[in-house]
């Protein structure tokens, strides 16, 4: 089935996020707008104005309310959903580069970058019902420079049960911090060089990472284990675990300012399926002229949305034999006789 | 007192009368000029060991041979010739050495140069050295000969071992980053490392520092480390067959069957810049610099050739060639050949048959010139006219010769080009020319073929070429001959030597073409970094092309067995540019051109197959082909027996991981199970578990699949 092109954006996408439900896409890039998209036809919905620089992340809060949204112009906005209505502006000190709701939605953490002579910040606002928001952060935690350098983080999750808050760094390390007093708890290299996503699998029960070091990596949520490592040739962008099947899905491609200088064939520009368990590659989705930037896959598990630095969303179906996909190997206790068709093919 | 004594005195003073005197002697005694040294004096031994009777002719024989090199110190007043040919009295005959004095110490070294080892009758081979060298070796310690202790017998690895695989896999080694592997492939599964110098580096060290190199017959892995020198690795475990002391060393060469090694370190300053080892005992033979003498040093150094059989050593010099003898690295028949103004020369590739070409000198046209070694007899020459340049290309099994010549016209404006074609197994070595008006790019011989496929293009520079293919033997027609019964039968004659076009591709894309060593297939590919990477797998005989790509591939290499082959992207070792990092790596194709596998690295230097010998005829290669219903058959049991062992062993390691990585899912998701009820109550009590929470309605949809009218009648 040929997949709906969304072409609301103008600039890079830089997100894209499916609501708890799966019945609504939300999409940011680097022009100013968030838009919110029906997930079944590709329709709009609306769009979210008021931003005055790019927009790096949003949220969307577990029953569809609330977004939030986190910007380049220094702000992080509260948007009612069904109005498009801003509730509030947070104010930071520098591009706001991640935003996560907490489960229960009472409260958010944001990551804002170095700007002048700040130092990147995690803040942790709440958010009561009541509306009464106030301009003060619940807790503020400052991220030094390591020696000389600026530290620049990419992306900012709670773990189950705001247990902690999990920052990813352009250093390539995974930072662990306590939500309540803001304190290190642990610290993981996870890889060489700059991670550009971290995510979860729906329960909190894995993560994975996306890196410019042309690998992704699945770990453990609670002993913070790698588990898994999937290759590629090209740098990935971000990475998404599907909840339906033992499958990974990949999305990166030659870094954008190096593009011009090769053709988009060998820019491998497509969205990589690999098997969960066995790292092994199986498919691929062409159709970008540009690296992928964003994915997510709908938790009903009938399409997934891909947002690359072409400026444009494609929200592709699954086919029949892609749904109708079983493990390659079989279960153990098949039959031997099983095996032996298989592997006569 | 019948005399005083006074008178003795006066007696014995008047004789004795000048005998003090002050006075010059009369007449002058004729010494001979001072010598402070005997640097002009050699020691002649192994000389012939005569009786008294004879003395005086070998004197003589030894005298007339000594004076060919210089003229003696001779002196006629104290009867001296220049030669002293001791003489025993006891024994009762000479000492089988003599000593010679000649005018100048030139001489001397002169004499010791030439005479050495003359053969001066049947037994006697002379041995000269300087005197003074000789009483040096005479303060030599004399201790008494004890025979050498035999060292202990220490078997080496078998170099062979791997061609005993079972399932007849061949190799390739790849040199990637740090690392050095060696890869077993059999063309059906992802290739499996054989070793990846494991054991070097958990001793900490590299087994490569630098490029490496498989012996031409697949027996030894040369691999370079520039601080050290070269080590060759054999036999199963891939142990230490050898380390050769060869600094900064650049390149290998091996000599066709192996027993010789030839390191070079590209350095002009080094006089010993080229070294010659032998593989086996490990012994430096000789050493060469890298240009020879009076060699133009602006253009590159001009390669030493292997002859096929692993006797000769050549080099091009200036105007000659120097052909080098083993296992003795002496200069054949110690003189170079004589080749005025050679610019290139090729070995035939299977007998020991030199081919050169020289351009025109005044009046004397161009030439190619075969040449047979040792005899150094001329085979066949051809003259060329208004030539600019020639290209040589043998057939691999030295049948034919093509020389691909370019021309100019007579304004010296426009070139083109024609083939001159050498039929080596032919009486007289017959040349034909083949006319193309076309630039030729590349020509490449069929391996243990007759036919020949070259690219040409009106236009050297335009990106459409055309692929021509020749044959230079020529299946007639079928005849009719009577056969047993009085039926006619229709016979093929055998091909009779006549060159004829094949077929010729039009317009293609590629800058390169790759004959399959098992013959028929051909590989037409466009490599380089502005090539747009295309692959052409063409079957000659049935006509059959398949198109594939790969990207900025730089190298097209066939495994020995034609089977498969492997398209490159890989960078130089030195000069670090790092433009094909997202690029580099290598794909193996089927010879059909199914894409097998496929690896990418960020560094990539070298992708090497593992040669082996051809060990089948030409005869028994044929059995095989017409027998080859019955192989397929066996070929096909094994292969689908080991695929299966392969897939159950896959699947047996896939389920353990499955089953590892569930049992962390399952850990993680009783952790949240537990603690349930944390959740709901972060959610408000809001538990999307309970039903209660969720209005269900049943809903009919209707869908029209299709419709379809009917006229009822």
């Amino acid at each position: 089935m040929r997949p709906y092109l969304l072409q609301g954006h103008e600039r890079p996408i830089t997100v894209v996020q499916f609501n708890y439900d799966g019945d609504l896409l939300f999409t940011a890039s680097k022009d100013l707008v968030p838009s919110m998209w029906r997930s079944e036809d590709g329709q709009r919905i609306g769009t979210f104005n008021g931003h005055k620089g790019a927009i790096w992340d949003l949220d969307c809060n577990r029953f569809s309310t609330r977004l939030l949204t986190a910007s380049a112009d220094a702000t992080c906005k509260l948007w009612v959903l069904e109005t498009g209505e801003c509730l509030h502006t947070f104010v930071h000190r520098g591009p706001v580069r991640g935003v996560s709701w907490a489960d229960g939605a009472k409260m958010f953490a944001t990551i804002s970058d170095p700007f002048v002579e700040h130092n990147a910040k995690i803040m942790i606002f709440d958010c009561p019902e009541d509306g009464n928001y106030s301009e003060a952060p619940r807790l503020e935690i400052d991220i030094p420079k390591v020696g000389n350098k600026r530290v620049n983080p990419t992306n900012i999750q709670w773990t189950a049960f705001n247990e902690a808050l999990l920052v990813s760094f352009d250093s390539g390390v995974i930072k662990l911090y306590d939500p309540t007093n803001g304190e290190l708890i642990d610290e993981i290299v996870a890889h060489e060089k700059k991670i550009n996503r971290l995510r979860f699998n729906r329960d909190k029960t894995l993560f994975i990472t996306s890196s410019a070091d042309f690998t992704s990596r699945l770990y453990d949520a609670v002993d913070l284990k790698q588990l898994k490592e999937y290759k590629t040739d090209r740098p990935v962008n971000d990475a998404v675990i599907s909840e339906h099947k033992d499958h990974i899905l990949l999305g990166g491609g030659q870094e954008a300012m190096s593009v011009t200088t090769t053709s988009g064939k060998v820019g491998k520009f497509e969205t990589r399926f690999f098997h969960l368990v066995y790292e092994e590659e199986f498919g691929c989705v062409k159709g970008h002229f540009g690296p992928i930037n964003a994915l997510d896959i709908n938790p009903n598990g009938r399409n997934y949305a891909s947002g690359a630095e072409d400026g444009y969303v494609r929200l592709h179906f699954f086919d029949k034999s892609y749904l109708d996909m079983k493990d390659p190997v079989p279960e153990a206790d098949e039959t031997d006789g099983e095996e032996e068709k298989t592997a006569a093919e | 007192m019948t005399m005083s004594e006074a008178d003795k005195l006066a007696e014995e003073a008047e004789e004795l009368d000048g005998y003090f005197s002050d006075a010059p002697l009369d007449p002058k005694p004729n010494y001979p000029p001072l010598h402070e040294t005997f640097e002009d004096s050699v020691v002649i031994t192994n000389l012939p060991k005569v009786p008294e009777a004879k003395v005086e002719k070998l004197t003589k024989v030894v005298l007339k041979l000594v004076r060919r090199i210089g003229s003696l110190a001779e002196n006629a007043d104290i009867d001296f010739s220049g030669l002293h040919m001791p003489y025993d009295k006891e024994k009762g005959s000479t000492l089988g050495f003599c000593l010679v004095e000649y005018e100048t110490p030139e001489e001397a070294k002169n004499a010791v140069e030439v005479l050495e080892g003359y053969k001066f009758d049947k037994n006697h081979e002379l041995s000269v050295c300087l005197y003074t060298r000789a009483l040096k070796l005479r303060r030599l310690k004399t201790e008494e000969y004890q025979e050498a202790q035999m060292p202990e017998f220490v078997e080496k690895p078998n170099a062979m071992e791997w061609l005993e695989d079972p399932n007849q896999r061949d190799q390739f080694i790849l040199r990637h980053g740090r690392e050095t592997v060696v890869h077993w492939f059999d063309a059906r599964n992802d290739p499996v490392i054989d070793y990846d110098g494991a054991r070097e580096k958990d001793a900490g060290v590299a087994w490569c520092e630098y490029y490496c190199h498989w012996s031409p017959k697949g027996s030894y892995l040369a691999t370079l480390v520039p601080s050290k020198g070269v080590i060759l690795w054999s036999g199963k475990n891939y142990d230490k067959a050898g380390r050769f002391v060869a600094p900064d060393v650049k390149l290998v060469l091996f000599s066709p069957h192996e027993t010789y090694l030839l390191t070079n370190n590209e350095r002009r300053e080094d006089p010993a810049a080229i070294k010659i080892y032998n593989v086996a005992t490990g012994l430096l033979l000789r050493t060469f610099p890298l240009y020879p003498d009076n060699f133009p040093q602006d253009g590159p150094p001009p390669p030493f050739l292997w002859s096929h059989d692993d006797k000769y050593l050549a080099r091009m010099g200036n105007g000659l060639i120097s052909i080098f003898e083993t296992p003795t690295m002496r200069l054949l028949d110690k003189k170079s050949l004589l080749a005025p103004d050679i610019h290139e020369f090729h070995w035939s590739p299977k007998a020991n048959v030199l081919a050169y070409w020289a351009p025109e000198r005044g009046n004397s046209p161009a030439h190619v010139d075969l040449i047979e070694v040792p005899s150094r007899k001329k085979l066949r020459q051809k003259n060329l006219f208004n030539v600019a340049k020639c290209n040589m290309v043998w057939q691999n099994e030295g049948e034919y010769l093509a020389v691909k010549v370019t021309r100019h016209t007579k304004s010296k404006k426009t070139l083109y080009n024609n083939i001159e074609l050498f039929r080596l197994n032919e009486s007289g070595i017959p040349v034909e020319m083949l006319d193309i008006k076309d630039a030729v790019m590349a020509l490449a011989f069929e391996p243990r073929g007759s036919r020949f496929a070259m690219i040409h293009a009106e236009n050297p520079s335009s990106t459409k070429v055309d692929v021509s293919f020749y044959d230079m033997m020529k299946q007639g027609d079928p005849i009719s001959v009577k056969g047993k019964k009085g039926n006619k039968e229709k016979r093929l004659p055998a091909k009779h030597p006549e060159l004829h076009k094949v077929t010729v591709l039009e317009g293609r894309q590629c800058t390169g073409i790759f004959w399959s060593p098992a013959g028929s297939n051909i590989i037409l590919a466009s490599l380089g970094d502005t090539a747009s990477g295309t692959l052409e797998f063409y079957n000659v005989d049935e006509g059959t092309i398949v198109m594939k790509e790969h990207y900025r591939a730089n190298q097209v290499a066939w495994d020995p067995a034609g089977r498969t082959l492997a398209t490159v992207v890989s960078q130089p070792l030195e000069g670090g540019h790092f433009k094909f990092a997202m690029d580099n790596g290598y794909i193996l194709w089927s010879f059909q051109g199914k894409q097998l596998y496929q690896q990418s690295f960020e560094a990539f230097y070298q992708f090497v197959w593992r040669p082996r010998e051809t060990l089948l005829s030409k005869t028994q290669v044929e059995e095989v082909q017409k027998n080859l219903k019955k192989y397929e058959k066996q070929f096909d049991k094994a292969d689908k027996e080991r695929q299966r062992a392969l897939y159950l062993e896959e699947t047996k390691g896939k389920r353990m991981e499955r089953a590892k990585y569930r049992e962390v899912l399952a850990r993680n998701k009783a952790i949240l199970k537990r603690r349930r009820t944390e959740y709901v109550a972060l959610l408000d009590g809001y538990d999307s578990d309970d039903d209660a929470n969720f209005d269900i309605r049943d809903v009919l949809v209707e869908t029209v699949l299709s419709t379809k009218e009917e006229l009822v009648m």
